[in-house]
């Protein structure tokens, strides 16, 4: 007798315990499987900024029919395996539906799967890997693919009159898939590629490797990297004395770049997806940033960011708060939505449809649109 | 650039990545020597006295670079000697797997407090880029002769302390037996804090150096104490000039290997020369050390 008035009390405490969960349903949780610590963290601090900005801006004018969108956020510790690790909590013990992937698509590319087994929306907010999406019709992603960006860089080499060039890359996924679709195009447009180099990824000293795409004194060199990267290389280059046109991709397009690199990023000139600057939304977000954080320095890819969240709280809104519904969604709820990065159409691979590309140039220590 | 210049430039950047590694090494073969176990947090050492000459260089102290020095070493030396107190003096006569694991635990630690005061992102001291100066068709830069130079330095003053001085000479005894030191009187205790004092220092000079040299980040010492480890492995764990040779072997070969292969098999070839040394000799992490 004794024993079941315990396991009655037992139960009823078990049941007050998982109350305020009950309650914690009433919002719409989203995870989100980002770098907070580790190499990329750099990235990660300002995705979540821009992410946080969407969701209290969603939050503020009611939430998504009256519940309040609240973001799980897991760290993915910026390397493959703890991102698996990171998507499975956020999967099993969350048990959200739709999952804000993480950056660096090597790390989301190891994540995809998983999401795609079991039946868990993931979204990627910057990964320009060519075949990023896929493992499955549950991956999507707002930004575009290199498939596009390879082609506008190797124009911008012939353009300037660079024909025979030497590539370097980071090695992975990222780098690899944007040299490939590089080296393609600019091969079909008569170029000629004369060495290529793939570093890994978070060194110290590339010296040696610079000393090797310098080798001949080329007049440009390709190089597809990131910002510590791109940092550490330029100003080891400028130390070595390598005067060569540094032409990159988008990934080093940051103003902690240019912060890290000096002097020696002067000049540096790379392709990037371009966010026309002068609509209504992107003024908005800048000026909502600027309020909300205090300055206007919009981390790299924060746009597409913001743009994930509303594009997937319009899924949300449209399709039921599940992740089949979620799935459905999507493409209609993007469908001609005009975000701050623009159109965020979704083409049958399931990525952006449209992307204009842009150059960048570092200028006075600053990243400008690059003026002929 | 010229075909020769082209290869001395490329061993010139070996012996600096050398010189690097040759200070981790040192710091890390002494641990080793006098308390027999490799501190896998001596990474954390180098992070650490790079984030210090950063605290002392920032608001609100604002020292400028030859000022901030001393007190970063100073602090890295007392972060050693707390590392000692706090973490491996409780479990000195532990077995090597435990002292192993919390050296392990101490470096997660100790890396997350770092990103937790400074932040992840990528950091710098804020000093100009400067071209390098340029001497028989070579590039040279003010830190990278600094990087030699204190390398130099610190060799001939370890060399001093432990070949020339009483407290040298009873670290040495330690390292050669521990018990056999104590019955003959020599002071342990103070050999072990000096042991700690000058392998955090070590670490904090050559962290520092790779700051000034690129960047700051909290990742910094993790990344290349691998490479240290294997410079020890080389040569020969617990010999001062055996890391001192270790890391420049390492530091050229991997840099000479990025012109014949492709360089993205660098750390390939440290790791390549520590699984051999390891294979070979593999008392150095799991088993009893010969004596």
């Amino acid at each position: 007798m004794k024993k079941l008035a315990l396991l009655v009390a037992v139960i009823a405490v078990l049941a007050f315990a998982a109350a305020p969960s009950a309650r914690a349903a009433e919002t719409i949780k989203i995870g989100a499987a980002f770098a907070l610590s580790g190499s990329i963290a750099v990235y990660g601090e300002g995705f979540k900024k821009c992410i946080d900005l969407a969701v209290e801006e969603i939050n503020a004018k009611g939430g998504i029919k009256g519940k309040k969108i609240e973001i799980v956020y897991e760290d993915n510790k910026s390397n493959p395996k703890d991102c698996v690790t990171a998507v499975r909590k956020l999967i099993t013990v969350d048990k959200v539906p739709v999952i804000f992937g993480p950056a660096g698509s090597s790390n989301f590319m190891a994540t995809a799967p998983v999401a795609q087994e079991n039946k868990v929306v993931l979204i990627s907010a910057q990964g320009a890997a060519v075949g990023l999406t896929k493992a499955g019709e549950y991956i999507f992603r707002v930004f575009p693919s290199d498939t596009l960006q390879g082609p506008h860089l190797a124009k911008l080499a012939m353009s300037k009159g660079y024909k025979k060039v030497p590539v370097m890359y980071v090695n992975n996924d990222w780098g690899l898939g944007l040299k490939n679709a590089f080296v393609d195009a600019y091969k079909k447009m008569g170029g000629t590629v004369t060495d290529i180099i793939a570093y890994d990824e978070k060194k110290t000293d590339y010296r040696t490797e610079l000393l090797r795409a310098s080798k001949g004194n080329p007049p440009a060199i390709v190089n597809l990297t990131y910002i510590n990267e791109g940092a550490v290389q330029f100003k080891q280059a400028f130390e070595m004395g390598i005067k060569t046109q540094w032409l990159c991709g988008s990934a080093a397009r940051a103003p902690k770049m240019v912060e890290l690199a000096g002097k020696a990023a002067e000049g540096v000139i790379g392709t990037y997806p371009s966010v026309p600057q002068n609509t209504k939304q992107y003024q908005a977000f800048k000026e909502a940033y600027k309020k909300k954080y205090g300055d206007d320095k919009i981390p790299i890819f924060g746009d597409y960011n913001y743009d994930m969240v509303y594009v997937t709280a319009r899924a949300i809104e449209r399709g039921g708060y599940t992740a089949d519904g979620i799935r459905k969604a999507l493409p209609q709820a993007a469908k001609g939505f005009k975000g701050v990065t623009g159109d965020k159409t979704f083409d049958s691979e399931r990525s952006p449809k449209f992307a204009e590309y842009g150059i960048w140039v570092v200028k006075d220590g600053k990243i400008e649109d690059y003026k002929k | 650039m010229d075909s020769i210049s082209y290869y001395l430039q490329t061993v010139l950047n070996g012996i600096l990545a050398g010189c690097i590694y040759a200070l981790f090494a040192m710091g890390l073969t002494l641990i080793y020597g006098v308390l027999n176990f490799v501190n896998f947090a001596h990474g954390e050492l180098i992070m650490w006295g790079a984030y210090f000459l950063f605290l002392f260089m920032g608001e609100p102290f604002g020292l400028p670079l030859y000022a901030a020095i001393f007190p970063a070493l100073a602090l890295t030396g007392c972060l050693g000697l707390a590392m000692d107190y706090s973490v491996f003096r409780p479990i000195r006569r532990a077995n090597r797997l435990t002292l192993l694991i919390a050296a392990m635990g101490l470096s997660v630690f100790l890396r997350n407090a770092a990103q937790f005061f400074w932040g992840a992102e990528v950091r710098t001291y804020g000093l100009e880029v400067t071209a390098g100066m340029r001497f028989f068709g070579l590039y040279i830069t003010a830190p990278q002769m600094a990087i030699i130079a204190v390398t130099l330095l610190c060799v001939a003053a370890v060399y001093l302390l432990f070949f020339k001085s009483r407290l040298g000479k009873s670290m040495r005894a330690l390292s050669d037996n521990l018990d056999l030191a104590r019955i003959s009187g020599i002071d342990t205790k103070r050999a072990i804090l000096a042991a700690w004092v000058i392998s955090a220092v070590l670490a904090a000079v050559g962290g520092i150096l790779l700051a000034l040299d690129t960047n700051l980040s909290p990742e910094m010492g993790v990344i290349n104490l691998i490479k240290a480890f294997a410079a020890t492995l080389i040569g020969g764990v617990g010999n001062l000039w055996g890391a001192l040779l270790g890391g420049m072997l390492i530091g050229l070969a991997e840099n000479l290997g990025v012109l014949f292969i492709s360089p993205g098999y660098k750390d390939a070839v440290a790791f390549v020369i520590m699984v051999i040394i390891l294979l070979a000799r593999p008392y150095v992490i799991i088993g009893e050390r010969s004596d």
